[in-house]
């Protein structure tokens, strides 16, 4: 089919949406090979400055999953959600107060002040005087709870993390509501969260890192045990109180109930992804180990200063994490011990059964770890960091000789008669390391053995010549370990 | 402290009701930006809406000094002039201790902070990333998700159009129009919500 020649009064036409159907179809026709026309139309539509603006303003902002998505996640409905924002922080749902320091009431407490807003709702400091305490109130944005669903979905999230009781994870009071709004009684606890400590700081050290992901580690154990996922580990929902080593995970539970209105209402993802698990980036079913993966995002965070997948949109870092492989930790800190990268390395395994398998398995580990860099030369570091090649490296040459008795030690086990009987520990070495020095001596058991090969098998193998000096090596060992 | 109330009883000082629109569109705009602004100086999210409420809470004290003589384009001007400095003041200097009123917060209103101050281009670029942001949420629904995704993968995502053709499985000819249809519209949405004009 000829198209016609150029006609730049068309792309005016066009432009004025003066062209009828059947012409806008002509006219799409000629841009199909008209390589002039496009430019043409292309400068006509906006100068270069105007997309070249729409193009790093646009990609930088959170609005491509919600636009690109579907055509349901419409504009009444995220304005809506920035107009219930406005609203709570108005604070005009609070009742009137006699106090001239207050703000106003809200269910039996004096509210001083605002702590913090997010997407959920607001904060609020309040005073419950019949407890002569204070106490962070956290208020449910409206749109939360539209639905008499996502209501008892919260209500039941809300109690069953509230009967999580640990340390590390922060006490929930009661769960109620008032006026309509859905809110959490908290204890105030003065202090600033993980994400402002590296804002302000930067990458923490080795101990730090340690201390605050056994904690985190310790707490999701505690939740885990009970069914209950947190599915929103990052590092502004860990908090570290003023003055005290402790960690406080807080908001449990509550990211689902979140999620589910969210979802169910447009289609968009609630909060930052950069700490999601790839399962939850796909949005496939998750379990407790969605938490160890989001968890190893946050000890990413903590050792370098940023999290491991970053993208100039959300769209973007969803794909990162369900796509791409982190950049290594030991690339952007050259300083930390290899097997803090390997246990960061197995948290962010893309397939979570090759992570650990449970919170605890990880906190117990990481204690193990905190440990051994407290006190290097009394605590060794713990044997299940099993992926240690790299920790094995620099370890190798202290342990190199003692490994050679053992393979010998070991093959003579196999092979002399009178030596079978023997209760020898050294026998379960080469199956099962149990400590790093003997998972050191197993991968050169290995070594060596490779270096034997020709006599390492049995029919090749001449019992008379080589009984003796055997013997004495095995002998020499039994003294050694006595 | 100051009370809930105050944005909302000192805006009904203004008179007129276009005035009134002005600052909702202003406030509304500006409230993400300063946020934004205020988390890339380094401030954590809570403190940063808490630094945009505050800053629109004493811009709003400021209004009621405002005296419209010259017309209409005054108090828009006005605004975003007193605006920016609050923002650039508190960046730099922090937020007065009274909520309103004084010698101090007239300062902190209307003193200009220095034109080289890295900070003031900070605030223009987020201000028109806010602008092309809500432009953009402002017309989606009018286009289908067609139109939408030649205009976004190519124009935004910098996507060839070859592939975006492909991908959407529509004729070179159809993702040019698209984009340049959308295009046109952001543009207007754009000068629509602007203040800078």
């Amino acid at each position: 089919m000829p198209t016609f020649t150029c006609n730049p009064e068309l792309i005016e036409d066009f432009l004025a949406d003066r062209l009828s159907e059947a012409q806008q179809i002509v006219f799409e026709q000629h841009l199909n090979t008209c390589d002039h026309c496009c430019a043409e139309l292309q400068q006509r539509t906006a100068d270069v400055t105007l997309w070249n603006d729409a193009r790093s303003y646009l990609s930088s902002t959170d609005l491509a999953v919600r636009l690109l998505s579907d055509s349901t996640a419409s504009l009444s409905e995220t304005r809506s959600v920035s107009a219930d924002a406005d609203r709570l922080l108005n604070l005009d749902f609070l009742n009137p107060t006699d106090d001239p320091r207050m703000l106003g009431r809200f269910a039996g407490y004096e509210i001083s002040g605002v702590i913090g807003c997010g997407g959920m709702g607001v904060v609020l400091k309040g005073f419950d005087a019949s407890l002569n305490r204070y106490a962070a109130i956290k208020v449910l944005a409206p749109h939360y709870a539209t639905s008499g669903a996502a209501r008892q979905r919260f209500a039941r999230e809300a109690q069953a993390a509230a009967a999580v009781v640990h340390d590390n994870v922060i006490a929930i009071h009661g769960v109620s509501e008032f006026n309509h709004l859905p809110y959490l009684i908290m204890p105030y606890v003065k202090g600033q969260s993980l994400q402002k400590r590296i804002d302000q700081h930067g990458p923490l050290s080795v101990a730090e890192i340690l201390r605050i992901a056994m904690q985190t580690a310790r707490g999701l154990a505690a939740a885990h045990d009970q069914g209950l996922v947190h599915r929103d580990i990052k590092p502004a929902n860990i908090l570290l109180p003023e003055n005290v080593e402790r960690v406080l995970i807080t908001d449990f539970g509550l990211a689902r109930a979140a999620d589910d209105a969210s979802l169910t209402r447009s289609g968009v993802i609630a909060g930052t992804p950069q700490y999601m698990s790839p399962e939850q980036a796909k949005g496939e079913g998750i379990d407790h180990r969605s938490d160890l993966f989001s968890l190893g995002s946050v000890m990413y965070t903590m050792a370098t200063g940023h999290p491991p997948f970053r993208a100039e949109t959300p769209y973007g870092i969803l794909r990162r994490i369900t796509d791409n492989a982190h950049r290594p930790v030991h690339e952007l800190r050259s300083d930390l011990p290899p097997w803090l990268c390997s246990v960061i390395d197995r948290l962010l395994s893309k397939n979570a059964s090759d992570r650990f398998r449970s919170a605890d398995e990880v906190a117990s580990l990481l204690e193990d770890c905190l440990a051994h860099v407290q006190h290097p030369s009394k605590v060794p570091l713990p044997s299940s960091l099993k992926p240690a090649r790299q920790a094995m490296r620099h370890l190798r040459w202290p342990f190199a000789v003692a490994g050679i008795l053992l393979t010998c030690a070991a093959i003579a086990l196999f092979i002399v008669p009178g030596n079978q009987n023997e209760p020898d520990s050294s026998s379960s070495v080469a199956k099962e390391p149990k400590t790093v020095e003997s998972a050191e001596q197993a991968s050169d058991t290995t070594d060596r053995q490779d270096q034997l090969s020709p006599a390492d098998d049995e029919l090749q193998w001449n019992v008379d010549t080589d009984l003796d000096d055997l013997e004495s090596t095995l002998q020499r060992l039994r003294e050694e370990t006595l | 402290m100051t009370s809930p109330e105050t944005r909302t009883s000192l805006l009904l000082r203004i008179r007129d009701p276009e005035d009134r629109d002005a600052w909702d569109q202003f406030s509304d705009i500006y409230r993400p930006v300063i946020c934004r602004v205020a988390r890339l100086k380094g401030l954590q999210e809570a403190d940063a809406e808490d630094l945009a409420q505050q800053v629109l809470l004493s811009v709003a004290g400021a209004i009621e000094r405002w005296q419209p003589d010259d017309g209409r384009a005054r108090f828009r001007t006005w605004l975003k002039r007193v605006i920016e400095n609050a923002v650039l003041n508190a960046l730099t200097r922090g937020l007065p201790n009274a909520a309103c009123g004084g010698d101090a917060m007239d300062e902190f209103l209307h003193q200009r902070p220095a034109k080289t101050d890295p900070d003031s281009e900070l605030l223009r670029t987020e201000y028109r990333r806010e602008l092309f942001s809500r432009a953009a949420q402002q017309i989606r629904h009018e286009f289908s998700d067609d139109t939408w995704n030649a205009f976004w993968l190519t124009a935004v995502e910098g996507t060839d159009v070859d592939t975006a053709a492909q991908q959407l499985q529509r004729s070179r000819g159809s993702i040019y129009a698209s984009r340049s249809r959308v295009m046109k519209r952001l543009k207007q949405k754009i000068e629509e919500l602007n203040f800078e004009n």
